[in-house]
């Protein structure tokens, strides 16, 4: 067991001071030590997505990456997005177009798109496609989340028309 | 109209009929209760949950296929940093029993005793402060095993020198029967065409993105077990739990958390148990497993319907099917412990489709392999089933040169035969198979497909069109398993109704979130029933101890047995409300109604109370409270199927209470050069009777073709000849993407079931009965002119590739 290192990382705004031993992924300490439990564990090898988080803003796969990787950086995770009780406009699409199941692999999709539409906000199907093609959902087909990115989208543009900040 | 469900008892059969002017909510598509925790996170997922002096699992599993075990060296383990207890098959002997199956006496220990059967088999299990130090210490453990001979070739496994999974069956057929409906040699010998096939369906399975996880915590006072887990039905587990452990049932409890998905593939009873005898062993601290995703795909419930079929269809000269015969050969791997051999009795309630077949056989034999134990999955055995009598529905109408819709239609069940008893023994409530033939033809434009195909051959492209239709056998019943062993006939499945003093409503059941929204449906329907509010209803889900009687989701059930369970419940306090309401009124029961929220007098305007103030007077004001109806604003109801038949000695019973269809049509594109199939397009007719939540059915529809395309073109579980697993992660065990899952066009017919609350069907199995024959039958529609046959799923493209080899020169 090599020696336990202490990092710093800030997530969704706070900054945690951690001892972690090197092998630890970044997704054990984040739903483990930071109790972040809303980012799932689905294949724990990269392919399903459903760990996905932002790292510096890039939407990456928490459970291969590990916890020193992320000494000094910036973390988001699906805790950061409903604000004062309200959801964010990602997840009210994805409420009203019925873009999930069961759930699991939801907080994945939903980092992976919010990465997207803050680098595009009005984006091609193909970027859509691109986005989604990333992410494993065994419940939907796909369709109703491609209708939920598209929703999204739309909300968010009504939002920035109307001067608000989401 | 209602639905005599027991005396007294009045269940509507029409949402027309709930006792509100303008239902509101159920019907429609309004937005989930579960989706707010879901979307943010917050559901509490077993993995999710610790409690204090929380313990790890890590299971140490076989590297063999068939091993003896010779001896196991525990001692460096257990001394490993973090260990607290190790835990073998010799704690299993002492402890449990092998768990039981169907058919019986095909189970083991939870952990290997005598010998390992399949690669993944759990030898040797650790409880460690966490999961990295648990899984450190398995690489201490030291087990010697003596390799034996696997059988890996299920058509060899009943050969006289196979090698056997259990010595002491002296065999490795765990069931060998023909059953046969009506004269069928006779059919086949006056058949003025008989068209016979080979089929080969591969192994597949559910891969919900949540694996199975459980915590299990033994109480050496009480002698009691209390394990929270991702359970698709906490009651059957908890029951076997009781037997397997030795404790008396009301001694096990049983919790199930909202689970990340199931597709009858969640599993779950060997990490159950390990978890238990491990706390056991440890004096009481609770112990966590979660399953990881390889554990999952080489150990867990992951793997279903391994099967070789042989099967023909007799036909007259008019193109009427007048017989078919089906011979299937199901490997079930090492145990019967999955309960997998149930999908092999469940065609049974649907087993000649749409049509008015009249006489069938199935000459039905299940055998054990040194493979993994076969689970249950969507659709539960009629996919497969389906895939071979709608490919042979496709070879006879090419041989005869019918239209391949043509030839379904004169072969349908008509509209005005139903109910209409099958020749497997199975009762079809209704339908109107015209109508979504009609309805997908014309959605699709078939002819201008037709033509698209022709002028695509005429470039050298190979596009094919599938057209299919099945039907979804809804609110599954025991009875329909009789035949693989599994005794019982009727589900129940129970709600318990309360209404506060403030008027709020709690609806107590015994099952959790698994992602049909089911919770928004009961919502619905309890909101228009009592006219309050979605958010003025909460679901309260249980445990296997404190909730009324229950199955939970599975067999395309739930929607209509909560339904039931939920308006039953609802009618008993309704009765009850009535009576209260009547001495509020001063009149007699019979003058008052409930209606939109308000007990009123019938024809009398104003002549009413509210709800709330009704149940406020039941709960706080016993002096007002007429004789005879105690202080308790609260009624419980477990719904089952009434008219259901026990099996006769052929299997015949009257088992699925629904029967929802579907008929879909789709167009492919086979790539010569590499054997990719490209879906192009995609079209649904879909008749589930009453839609209680539209956007329910239609995300299980098409989260049903999704699956239906990985088990058609992407997802295969390859064992090598040692009965190694070659696909043991993701990389090789091929789940659809946004890329190969069609967007597809969809139409909603509605033919009401007569026997079900509201007029339900089940659903949520459909589209995977129908996508995967849809697409191979569009496979052999774009290639059959070249002399080729695609008769095994996945048509992955090494395979059609090697098929194509074979086409015609010049073709």
């Amino acid at each position: 067991m090599a020696t336990p290192r202490t990092i710093t990382l800030s997530v969704n705004g706070t900054t945690h001071q951690v001892t972690v031993e090197p092998r630890t992924t970044l997704v054990d300490l984040l739903r483990g030590d930071l109790g972040l439990t809303g980012t799932h564990v689905g294949c724990e090898h990269g392919v399903c997505g459903a760990c996905t988080i932002l790292w510096n803003g890039k939407a990456v796969r928490s459970c291969i990456m590990l916890a020193v990787q992320a000494d000094g950086s910036e973390v988001t995770t699906v805790e950061s997005m409903a604000q004062d009780g309200e959801l964010h406009p990602i997840q009210q699409a994805f409420m009203e177009a019925h873009g999930l199941q069961c759930g699991f692999c939801t907080p994945g999709f939903l980092m992976s798109i919010s990465e997207l539409l803050t680098r595009s906000p009005d984006p091609t199907d193909e970027e859509i496609k691109d986005t989604l093609g990333g992410q494993i959902c065994r419940c939907t087909g796909y369709q109703s989340i491609f209708t939920a990115v598209r929703l999204a989208i739309k909300k968010l543009a009504d939002a920035r028309a109307a001067g608000g900040s989401a | 109209m209602a639905i005599d469900d027991r005396p007294g008892i009045t269940i509507p059969n029409r949402i027309e009929d709930l006792p509100t002017s303008q239902a509101r909510f159920i019907g429609r598509t309004v937005d989930r209760v579960e989706d707010p925790m879901l979307l943010t996170g917050r559901a509490e997922f077993i993995d999710n949950l610790s409690f204090p002096g929380m313990l790890h699992c890590a299971i140490l599993r076989s590297p063999h296929a068939h091993a003896r075990v010779v001896s196991i060296d525990i001692a460096e383990a257990s001394r490993a940093p973090g260990v607290l207890a190790v835990l073998t098959g010799e704690d299993c002997q002492r402890w449990s029993q092998p768990t039981p199956t169907v058919p019986e006496g095909w189970g083991t220990y939870c952990l290997a005793t005598d010998k390992v059967r399949f690669v993944g088999e759990p030898v040797v299990a650790i409880a460690a402060t966490n999961r990295y130090l648990a899984e450190d210490a398995l690489e201490l453990i030291t087990v010697e095993y003596e390799e034996l001979p696997p059988i890996v070739d299920a058509t060899k496994a009943a050969d006289a020198n196979a090698p056997l999974v259990f010595e002491d069956k002296g065999s490795n057929v765990m069931l060998q029967r023909v059953f046969t409906w009506g004269d069928v040699d006779g059919a086949f010998a006056a058949a003025a065409h008989v068209f016979t096939e080979t089929f080969r369906w591969h192994r597949l399975g559910a891969n919900p993105i949540e694996t199975f996880g459980v915590i299990s915590q033994w109480d050496p006072i009480e002698n009691a077990l209390t394990c929270h887990g991702s359970f698709q039905s906490q009651y059957h587990m908890a029951l076997a739990r009781s037997i397997v452990l030795g404790l008396p049932s009301n001694k096990v409890r049983l919790m199930s958390q909202p689970h990340g998905g199931s597709f009858g593939g969640k599993g779950g009873a060997r990490g159950t148990d390990i978890t238990a005898l491990l706390s056991r062993k440890i004096g009481g601290r609770p112990v966590k497993w979660i399953e990881d995703r390889m554990e999952y795909l080489a150990g867990g419930s992951s793997q279903s319907w391994d099967r070789h079929y042989e099967a023909s269809l007799a036909l007259d000269a008019n193109g009427t099917v007048t017989g078919f015969k089906v011979k299937l050969l199901d490997d079930l791997g090492a145990t019967a412990e999955g309960w997998g051999a149930v999908s092999a009795a469940k065609p049974l309630a649907a087993f000649t489709g749409c049509y008015a077949i009249p006489v069938a056989q199935y000459d039905l034999t299940i055998v054990a392999t040194n493979k993994l134990p076969g689970s249950p999955y969507r659709g539960m055995g009629p996919p497969p089933h389906n895939f071979v009598l709608e490919s042979l529905m496709d070879i006879a109408a090419r041989e005869l040169g019918i239209d391949p819709a043509d030839l379904r239609r004169r072969n349908y069940i008509p509209k005005d035969q139903f109910p209409y008893t099958i020749a497997s023994g199975n009762e079809y409530d209704s339908g109107d198979y015209d109508l979504a033939l009609d309805t997908v033809l014309e959605m699709s434009d078939y002819q201008k497909l037709r033509a698209e195909q022709a002028a695509a051959r005429a470039e050298g492209r190979l596009l094919g069109i599938g057209l299919v239709n099945t039907i979804e056998p809804g609110v599954f019943d025991w009875n329909a398993y009789a035949i693989v062993g599994q005794p019982g006939t009727g589900v129940p499945e129970g709600a318990t109704v309360s209404i506060d003093v403030f008027g709020k409503i709690n609806v107590k059941v015994g099952f959790s979130l698994e992602g049909q929204g089911q919770y928004t449906v009961l919502t619905q329907v309890l909101a228009d029933y009592f006219g309050v509010e979605l958010t003025d209803v909460r679901v309260v889900p249980c445990d296997t101890l404190s909730a009324p009687p229950h199955f939970g989701p599975g067999g395309s059930r739930l929607g209509v047995s909560i339904t039931g369970a939920a308006l039953g419940a609802a009618d008993l306090l309704r009765q009850k409300l009535i009576k209260v309401a009547a001495g509020l009124l001063q009149t007699e029961p019979a003058n008052v109604e409930l209606m939109d929220g308000k007990l009123q007098i019938t024809g009398v305007p104003g002549a009413e109370i509210p709800l709330a103030q009704v149940a406020g007077a039941m709960i706080a004001r016993s002096d007002l409270l007429p004789p005879g109806v105690d202080p308790n604003a609260e009624a419980t109801y477990a719904w089952t199927a009434t008219g259901r038949t026990p099996a006769d000695d052929q299997g015949r019973a009257k088992s699925y209470l629904t029967a929802a269809n579907a008929c879909h049509v789709v167009l492919v594109e086979v790539d010569r050069e590499t054997g990719h199939v490209e879906i192009l397009k995609y079209f649904i007719a879909d008749d589930c009777g009453t839609r209680l939540n539209p956007a329910n059915v239609e995300g299980m529809t098409q989260g049903g073709v999704a699956q239906g395309v990985g088990a058609a073109l992407l997802e295969e579980y390859c064992y090598n000849e040692d009965g190694q697993l070659l696909t043991s992660t993701f990389m090789d065990y091929l789940l659809p993407s946004v890329y190969e899952v069609p967007m597809t066009e969809k139409k909603a017919l509605v033919t009401p079931s007569p026997f079900t609350p509201l007029g339900a069907k089940g659903v949520g199995e459909g589209a995977m009965h129908t996508t995967p024959a849809a697409i191979l039958c569009a496979i052999n529609d774009a290639v059959a002119h070249l002399g080729v046959r695609a008769t095994a799923v996945p048509a992955s493209p090494h395979r059609l590739w090697t098929l194509l080899q074979d086409a015609k020169p010049g073709g």
